[in-house]
């Protein structure tokens, strides 16, 4: 599906991402954990093709993305962001609808067709919108609007979801909802996930493979409990952790350790 | 009567000491010629006039005038005409008449003066055009002891005011009464021309594009009727109006007069559209006339109400 | 950003997405409105017409008289009807630049004026004037050319490390509204007093100097500009929402950006060129259109074109009559309409 070899991002002589290579596959949630300035966003907007790359390759189904045109490229890649610049006044359907654009038939203009309605709809009743469609999106709560931010995503019908630290402003029930959907979507739609956050134990939770990463490059890779091992978060958070087993679902639970916290 | 002469002549020849005698005889003299000069000043150079200028202002005029500013052409034109170009220290960039006028100091143009040329060159008055020229500086030169007088003729008759109150602060009072005398003279000769003749219904264009003419305020109004010619915008208030196009297309003006060349250049040289269609315009009845001799209020508007009226009657003025 | 919580409480969320459908029918209720206002405006001006001969004259289409005299068949349709018809060029292209920007820039503040644009035709313009004076067609060409050269000096400007963003923008543009104002100023204290007066009333917007042929020019640069901006309108929805978000849904951000701009300019210059500034029709109209119809440009910009279309005319009508026979600056009108018009959106916002 989408697949980046030895690819390399530098600007202003400063390397984001050095010679990383990974590969997206279907039915999978990839996680990208690291720290601060690690260049999991900008890897992240590389592999969508907004950035550009130095060196090396990103794939999409075997083509170089920088041959296909924008249009081609939204039909496959869906990002969801963090929150959305809201300045004008917009209905949650409306929003939601602007995800159909990369199939309009005329470049610019154009209405909506009944296919692009019926997908909108559902992707509403996915994310559990449908009773605020005509409700604006200044009114939304926080979570609710990540959800419709999560729904113009998906109603693009692209196989591939690019998550940039989508529960960044979300609380705890929202987080662990919205990344079900994501859960079912891989699961029921067969698309592939790659999700950057700062959560380690929601990436231990959903995804099935783990990136870590460093100044730019791909330090360990693999399932979450070869990659969520102390040595290794050490190494790279340079804090202490603690990483046990999951009372529920039994995989890595991972702890930071503070040593000047009062006991 | 001898005796008292006699006594008189006594005590001066009286006096014992010859120096004394020199020095009281010093004195007497001394003191006849003071008074003699004294008596003079203050004639001359004691007390300032009063003089009411055209914005109703009291003004205060020195009365011995020898440096004076003008800030608009047709003042300096009549600074001139009324022999006092001697007096003239400062002139705008506009002031282009009488030629000798060009060897004047500029003080900038009619609308942005330069206050610290014009207080620079220490004149005694200051002319001005119109009162929106006033508020902008009369403050700061008043208070630097220079009179701002004002004119602002809606008439002929205000012109040839004009003429005298310039004249009467410059002092050349006599030389400005001639000028107006023979201006009335003239005047007169034009109106009498014309008396008989069926008055010429006259569009004056002052711009075209924009459309711009002149209304009841305008002192051109008033030339232009003794002109023998009624303008078709005389009641339009203002002095010069912007003018609606279909309302100068509905005046059906049978003459246009467009005033043109002198300092304006090329500027103004045709017809506006609106009125192309006009009886004027058809009839070829459009007259160029210089600007300066029409859009100046001085003596040079008595040749533009000459040009006018040979314009528009040309059947008055033989030869 | 602009919250809409008192604007949601006062239409509480039912409100139903624009479709084509709804699209034709406001925007040909609009136009019947506009030929209305066309025709009425016509019975106006500093000389009165015979109500009922000028009707019929005008459903006609002029060729009959039907009673007019010549004069005032040359009134209606030699400098009434073109007067209008400019108006609403002007109206309409103001309005649909002013549409265009707030929808690139993401602000609803922004407008021809505010950005430069306006100036920099201007001061194209008086090139035009003062160098070429006879040539009446190198007037829009040279105002396209100051709007375009306005527009890429406030995008120069405005470039930062994160991009061209929508507030260093406006900044830039305010940095080369006030420069180009003193360029105008300094070029107009140079020229004669003479020209001062009507270049002084031509700056505040003049409608009255309806060339024959730079008419036609305006009217199609009017429609083909508006039909341009429509035709991306779904593009600048996205767009309105956030330019990265738009380029991830699959919008060709850099290409819309350069039709925008370059239609914008063309829109501006030629309003400009024709009539002068007119100031306040690319903030009010546009705003109100997305007000009363939504933030969807599919029926917004349409809507802003022929809505300021409306104005300008309605305002210009106020400016040949109300002191007739003499005249007010259309923008003297618009000003005043606009100012404690705009006051009020505000508010409501």
């Amino acid at each position: 599906m989408l697949e980046a070899r030895d690819l390399s991002v530098s600007y202003d002589h400063r390397v984001a991402v050095a010679n990383v290579t990974l590969s997206l596959k279907q039915g999978e949630i990839t996680a990208i954990i690291g720290p601060n300035g690690a260049g999991k966003s900008t890897l992240l907007r590389t592999l969508n093709g907004q950035l550009p790359r130095t060196s090396g390759n990103v794939l999409l189904d075997g083509e170089p993305i920088e041959r296909l045109n924008r249009r081609n490229i939204s039909r496959h890649i869906a990002v969801v962001a963090q929150e959305a610049e809201l300045r004008f006044p917009v209905t949650v359907l409306e929003f939601v609808l602007g995800g159909r654009f990369a199939w309009a038939t005329h470049s610019g203009w154009g209405w909506e067709t009944e296919r692009d309605l019926h997908v909108a709809e559902s992707v509403l009743r996915e994310t559990e919108l449908s009773d605020l469609s005509s409700r604006l999106m200044n009114e939304l709560s926080g979570g609710e609007r990540q959800r419709a931010l999560m729904a113009r995503a998906l109603a693009t019908e692209a196989a591939i979801l690019l998550l940039d630290e989508p529960t960044a402003n979300l609380d705890l029930s929202h987080q662990a909802t919205l990344l079900s959907v994501v859960r079912n979507r891989c699961n029921q739609q067969r698309s592939a996930a790659l999700v950057v956050t700062h959560d380690i134990n929601l990436a231990a939770a959903f995804a099935d493979n783990i990136l870590l990463m460093k100044q730019g490059r791909v330090i360990h890779s693999g399932s979450p409990a070869e990659v969520l091992r102390p040595e290794i978060l050490q190494d790279v958070f340079e804090i202490r952790v603690l990483v046990d087993a999951h009372p529920v679902t039994g995989g890595p639970r991972v702890t930071p350790v503070h040593t000047d916290q009062s006991v | 009567m001898a005796a008292r002469s006699d006594s008189a002549t006594r005590f001066v020849f009286t006096v014992p000491d010859h120096f004394l005698r020199g020095f009281v005889w010093l004195a007497v003299a001394c003191l006849a010629l003071f008074s003699a000069c004294t008596t003079r000043g203050t004639a001359n150079n004691g007390a300032a006039r009063e003089i009411r200028d055209d914005a109703g202002r009291r003004v205060s005029i020195p009365a011995n005038v020898d440096r004076v500013v003008s800030l608009a052409p047709n003042l300096t034109e009549i600074v001139f005409a009324v022999g006092a170009g001697d007096r003239l220290v400062g002139r705008t960039s506009y002031c282009d008449f009488p030629p000798e006028a060009k060897a004047v100091a500029e003080v900038g143009d009619t609308l942005h003066p330069s206050l610290e040329r014009i207080i620079a060159l220490k004149p005694q008055v200051v002319l001005v055009s119109t009162a929106s020229q006033l508020e902008v500086f009369t403050q700061q030169l008043q208070g630097q002891n220079i009179a701002v007088y004002v004119t602002d003729p809606h008439d002929l008759e205000g012109v040839f005011r004009s003429i005298g109150q310039i004249g009467e602060i410059v002092g050349e009072k006599d030389k400005a009464g001639l000028l107006v005398q023979k201006l009335r003279e003239r005047t007169a000769a034009v109106e009498a021309a014309v008396k008989q003749k069926q008055p010429v219904r006259v569009f004056y264009q002052v711009s075209g594009e924009p459309l711009y003419t002149i209304g009841r305020e305008s002192f051109i109004t008033d030339l232009m009727r003794r002109a023998g010619g009624a303008s078709v915008t005389a009641d339009v208030p203002g002095a010069w109006p912007k003018y609606s196009n279909e309302s100068a297309l509905a005046a059906r003006p049978e003459a246009i007069i467009l005033p043109t060349g002198g300092s304006m250049g090329s500027a103004n040289a045709n017809v506006a559209d609106a009125l192309r269609q006009s009886p004027a315009a058809l009839q070829g009845r459009v007259y160029k006339i210089n600007d300066d001799h029409l859009a100046r209020p001085g003596p040079r508007s008595v040749d533009g109400l000459e040009e006018m009226a040979r314009a528009l009657h040309p059947d008055a003025f033989p030869k | 950003m602009i919250t809409t919580a008192s604007e949601a409480v006062a239409s509480p969320a039912r409100r139903k997405r624009v479709t084509l459908r709804k699209t034709i029918v406001t925007c040909a209720v609009m136009a019947a409105a506009l030929l209305l206002a066309i025709v009425l405006m016509s019975l106006l001006g500093s000389e009165q017409l015979p109500v009922r001969a000028s009707l019929c004259a005008l459903a006609s289409f002029g060729t009959s008289t039907c009673g007019l005299t010549q004069d005032q068949f040359d009134i209606l349709f030699q400098i009434r009807l073109p007067r209008i018809l400019l108006a609403a060029a002007v109206g309409g292209s103001l309005a649909t630049a002013g549409a265009g920007y707030q929808a690139l820039l993401r602000n609803p503040l922004a407008e021809p004026y505010l950005l430069g644009i306006s100036n920099g035709a201007a001061v194209g313009t008086m090139i035009a004037l003062v160098f070429f004076g006879a040539m009446e067609w190198t007037r829009p060409i040279l105002a396209f050319t100051g709007a375009l050269a306005a527009t890429l000096a406030v995008y120069r400007l405005a470039r930062g490390r994160a991009g061209a963003t929508p507030e260093r923008l406006i900044l830039a543009g305010v940095i080369v509204t006030t420069f180009l104002s003193s360029v105008i100023v300094f070029v107009t204290v140079l020229m004669d007093a003479t020209r001062i007066r009507s270049f002084t009333f031509w700056l505040l917007g003049d409608l009255s100097g309806t060339s024959k042929a730079l008419l036609p020019v305006a009217i199609t640069i009017a429609i083909a500009g508006a039909l341009a901006l429509t035709l991306n309108a779904r593009s600048l929805n996205l767009l309105m929402l956030g330019e990265r978000d738009a380029f991830d849904l699959g919008v060709e951000v850099g290409r819309v950006r350069i039709v925008v701009f370059v239609v914008a300019s063309l829109l501006v210059g030629s309003s400009v060129a024709a009539s002068g500034s007119v100031g306040y029709v690319g903030l009010v109209i546009p705003h109100l259109a997305r007000l009363s119809l939504g933030s969807d440009n599919r029926i917004s910009i349409p809507a802003a074109a022929l809505g300021g279309a409306l104005f300008v005319i309605v305002a210009d009508t106020v400016a040949r009559t109300v002191i007739a026979p003499r005249e007010l600056p259309v923008g003297a009108i618009t000003a005043l309409i606009g100012a404690p018009l705009f006051i009020y959106l505000l508010r409501r916002v």
